[in-house]
């Protein structure tokens, strides 16, 4: 095969591009309870991320989106190990809102945490309810970025609603994990009308036509990529984005100049 | 190698998907900007509408191009759209189709013994492969647990899961990979990190097809997720397309 782009080509060739590395801003760690996990370990993960060029990658404990106290502290000790190519985001479960204003004071406590994390279909409450709000206020007046589970159509995370907490937070760095699925161009431009919210590709990388819409309403430059590790095999989700339609410009500005920027992470 | 997939239609579904593939033209298209050599192709008519318009229509893809091989859809011998068993064979072989798909909730029936038993016992004897669409089952279950059923009538039918959900389910399938020798599933949303790679360790590489949903979903995920997968070369030459390819050669029209 002859591809016209050399970053295809590279990937293709080896497996992963020494000059378009990735930042995979959305994974998790440890089991869960819907699912096997043949690749879980913490070594197992590094493996998997030479493996493929990921430079970076943010997960969120799946023991932290059950129980906050316990997983996101846990996790803290694994970043701890992997200071280099690990962050974390925090957790925030508002179905416990006494715990809440707590554990976002407990976030500056840890190293290694670059944001929290919000699960709001899971927990069937919305991101704009007052449970949420400590955090948000936090992320609004620090800068902070949030990985929002979203989902089209959902009454607690669909882009309506992530439209609402943008104008309500402008400062806080809202990435719309999923980037809405199934409501593309709808995510989309919420993603377009608002500097501070980002498309995340998560499971929508796979769906044929989907990045395209995103990169033509929003722009490349709101689009992270991210995987749902260690759910997926980050090979599958990078291919979606190398064959998907767009230029090497969009490649490299979604696999991983856009979250250097949004984190502040070196590559 | 040749990349071969399983898991391909086109054609013109009551909901167009988000970047339609309406002929084959579409899914030479994708197959030649991404390196997938053939794929065994249905019209969705054999789902959308009936099996009766769609098998027919089907067969127009190898006219397209020889790469595109077509499979068809069963229906219920009993109600006779498609005749009876022993004609619905004649006109396989007639037309040279040599892999089925079943879509037991989209045309409602039950896919057991006592619908299909006497074409399973053909199937199985001629060793032509029938695939399973995974949404047709809810959560995976329904699907799981039809293929145990008919497995266990039919032990050594050729049963190929397609479309793996995005939540795991290894569970589900991997009990049925240990106790019978001829069932698979596709690797066109088998996504898990690390699950290629054990299956093939676990099963060795003849339950894994690969496969695309395609125009559902991009070739291009599922084709870069094989290709760099931690297995040796000569398992990946089976799965890519060497499976498939001995399943249709080997099938006795």
């Amino acid at each position: 095969m002859n591809f016209t782009s050399p970053i295809v080509e590279e990937y293709v060739a080896h497996g992963r591009s020494a000059d378009c590395p990735v930042i995979n801003t959305h994974a998790h760690f440890g089991p869960y309870k819907a699912i096997y996990f043949p690749m879980d370990a913490p070594e197992q993960v590094l493996h998997t991320m030479d493996a493929c060029g990921v430079r970076w990658l943010i997960a969120a404990a799946h023991g932290a989106l059950v129980d906050t106290d316990r997983g996101n502290k846990e996790f803290a000790e694994v970043i701890a190990r992997y200071p280099d190519r690990l962050k974390g985001y925090w957790a925030i479960n508002p179905g416990y809102p006494e715990r809440v204003v707590r554990e976002v004071a407990a976030f500056e406590q840890f190293e290694g945490f670059v944001g929290f994390k919000f699960l709001s279909d899971y927990y069937q409450y919305p991101i704009t309810g007052p449970n949420y709000a400590p955090a948000l206020e936090y992320a609004n007046e620090h800068g902070l970025p949030i990985l929002l589970h979203t989902w089209g159509g959902s009454p607690y995370d669909g882009p309506d609603v992530v439209e609402e907490t943008a104008r309500r937070y402008p400062n806080a760095r809202l990435l719309m994990g999923h980037a809405g699925y199934g409501e593309w161009e709808r995510a989309s431009q919420v993603a377009r009308d608002y500097p501070n919210v980002f498309l995340e590709l998560t499971a929508a990388y796979r769906v044929r036509g989907a990045l395209e819409i995103m990169v033509r309403v929003a722009g490349s430059e709101k689009i992270t990529f991210g995987d749902d590790h260690p759910w997926f095999d980050p090979r599958y989700g990078i291919g979606g984005v190398l064959f998907a339609h767009i230029s090497d410009e969009d490649r490299r500005n979604i696999l991983y100049r856009n979250a250097q920027r949004v984190f502040g992470l070196p590559v | 190698m040749e990349f071969f997939d399983c898991n391909c239609w086109y054609g013109v579904p009551m909901s167009p998907p988000l970047d339609p593939a309406p002929t084959p033209a579409e899914v030479l298209a994708e197959m030649d900007r991404v390196g997938v050599q053939r794929a065994l192709v249905r019209n969705c008519a054999v789902f959308e509408e009936s099996p009766e318009v769609g098998n027919p229509l089907t067969l127009q893809a190898r006219e397209a191009s020889d790469r595109l091989v077509p499979a068809w859809a069963i229906l219920p011998p009993q109600t006779g759209e498609l005749g009876d068993v022993a004609t619905f064979l004649a006109a396989m072989k007639a037309a040279g189709v040599a892999a089925l798909w079943a879509y037991p909730n989209a045309h409602r029936y039950l896919l057991n013994t006592t619908t299909f038993g006497a074409l399973f016992e053909e199937l199985q004897d001629r060793g032509i492969p029938l695939f399973l669409p995974r949404e047709e089952g809810s959560g995976g279950l329904m699907c799981y647990a039809a293929a145990n059923e008919v497995l266990r009538d039919f032990p050594r039918l050729t049963l190929v899961v397609a479309g793996h959900g995005s939540w795991g389910e290894d569970r589900y399938f991997r009990p049925l990979m240990e106790r019978f020798p001829n069932f698979a599933v596709d690797t066109s949303c088998y996504e898990l990190d690390g699950g290629i790679a054990e299956i093939c360790r676990k099963y060795g590489p003849h339950r894994l097809l690969f496969g695309t949903a395609f125009p559902i979903m991009r070739m291009g995920g599922a084709y870069l997720g094989l290709l760099h997968a931690e297995i040796s070369d000569d398992h990946r030459a089976w799965v890519a397309g060497g499976n498939l390819k001995r399943l249709l050669e080997q099938a006795r029209l």
